[in-house]
């Protein structure tokens, strides 16, 4: 990174800023334009649900019985929970409270993997009855020709999801290691923040995807 | 507007309880059994309105530059594009059933 001041607020500024406000806008809209990007991606296989679902309103309704509501909805307060502390995180670094920074982003990892180990039990309770996506389908438990449709749809959405999720978890922990270093204070949380807004999508992806799948009935 | 919103704590809070209550009644609604299309219709309200809040206050659309708001909205747009365009087939097919 360039520096040419020595003073504190500017010193993370680039030569090809006018100043760090500029510079934290430019960095902002460039993570939601890839934002956008991520929106079209998951968008694709939301227009393959809504497609089968069109199709074949009956079989949504039977296979999501074998959904557990219970743990879809302990992981949907797990998420809103660690976007909470990942703004926590934000304002912390907001009023240069050094260690609130790192508890918060510890505590954003820490749900994050909660939020897969839930997510594991689900996957691996469905294997376990031969629920495979795909041709690998084999429990015969829904009376509907195409209900491995169903859970291939199930397995794509939540599966791409959880590879965000696990990103996620990289992503917030690197930012930990940054922090206990000292890297941000008011005057520098850029990657914070860009991360943050990465984390949110994570969650109202999750959002949309709770009702689509676990409480169709 | 500067993007240097400083954040209010007690905002961040409120929205996280206002989308714990707001998942609390998407499940209650579930247990209703709401008729075929309304259900959905009530699903996805809740789901828009959850959203919007993490949208506005988390990542902070409602303090930024609006540009940021227009880049959304657009995505959103061409999304509704992208689907609505795939249906004008998908539903109107003669010969429905894929394969797959």
């Amino acid at each position: 990174m360039s520096q040419t001041s020595a003073s504190a607020p500017s010193s993370h500024l680039a030569h090809h800023f006018v100043d760090s406000d500029q510079q934290f806008n430019s960095a902002k809209l460039g993570m939601w334009i890839f934002l956008v990007t991520e929106l079209l991606f998951f968008g694709g296989l939301f227009c393959a649900y809504i497609i089968y679902r069109a199709w074949y309103p009956e079989l949504y309704v039977a296979a999501s019985v074998q959904l557990d509501t219970v743990m879809g909805t302990i992981n949907t307060a797990v998420l809103i929970t660690s976007s909470l502390t990942m703004a926590l995180s934000i304002w912390a670094a907001q009023h240069n409270k050094q260690k609130l920074i790192i508890y918060n982003l510890i505590a954003t990892i820490v749900l994050a993997f909660i939020f897969m180990v839930i997510k594991y039990f689900e996957y691996t309770h469905k294997f376990d009855l031969g629920i495979y996506p795909g041709e690998y389908y084999t429990y015969t438990g829904i009376a509907h020709e195409k209900a491995n449709i169903f859970f291939s749809i199930y397995y794509m959405m939540t599966g791409l999801h959880g590879i965000h999720v696990v990103i996620g978890i990289g992503l917030i922990a690197w930012l930990a290691i940054k922090a206990s270093k000292g890297a941000f204070n008011s005057a520098y949380y850029t990657p914070i923040e860009i991360v943050g807004l990465y984390w949110h999508l994570v969650d109202i992806i999750w959002i949309f995807l709770f009702p689509l799948l676990y409480l169709i009935d | 507007m500067s993007g240097h919103h400083s954040l209010n704590i007690k905002v961040l809070f409120g929205v996280a309880g206002y989308l714990f209550v707001m998942t609390a009644l998407t499940v209650a609604v579930a247990y209703i059994h709401i008729p075929a299309p309304w259900n959905i219709v009530v699903a996805m309200g809740i789901a828009v309105a959850k959203a919007a809040a993490v949208l506005l206050f988390f990542m902070n659309l409602y303090y930024d530059e609006k540009f940021n708001s227009l880049t959304f909205i657009i995505s959103v747009l061409f999304l509704l594009i992208f689907v609505g365009i795939t249906m004008l087939d998908t539903m109107f097919r003669n010969d429905v059933v894929p394969t797959f």
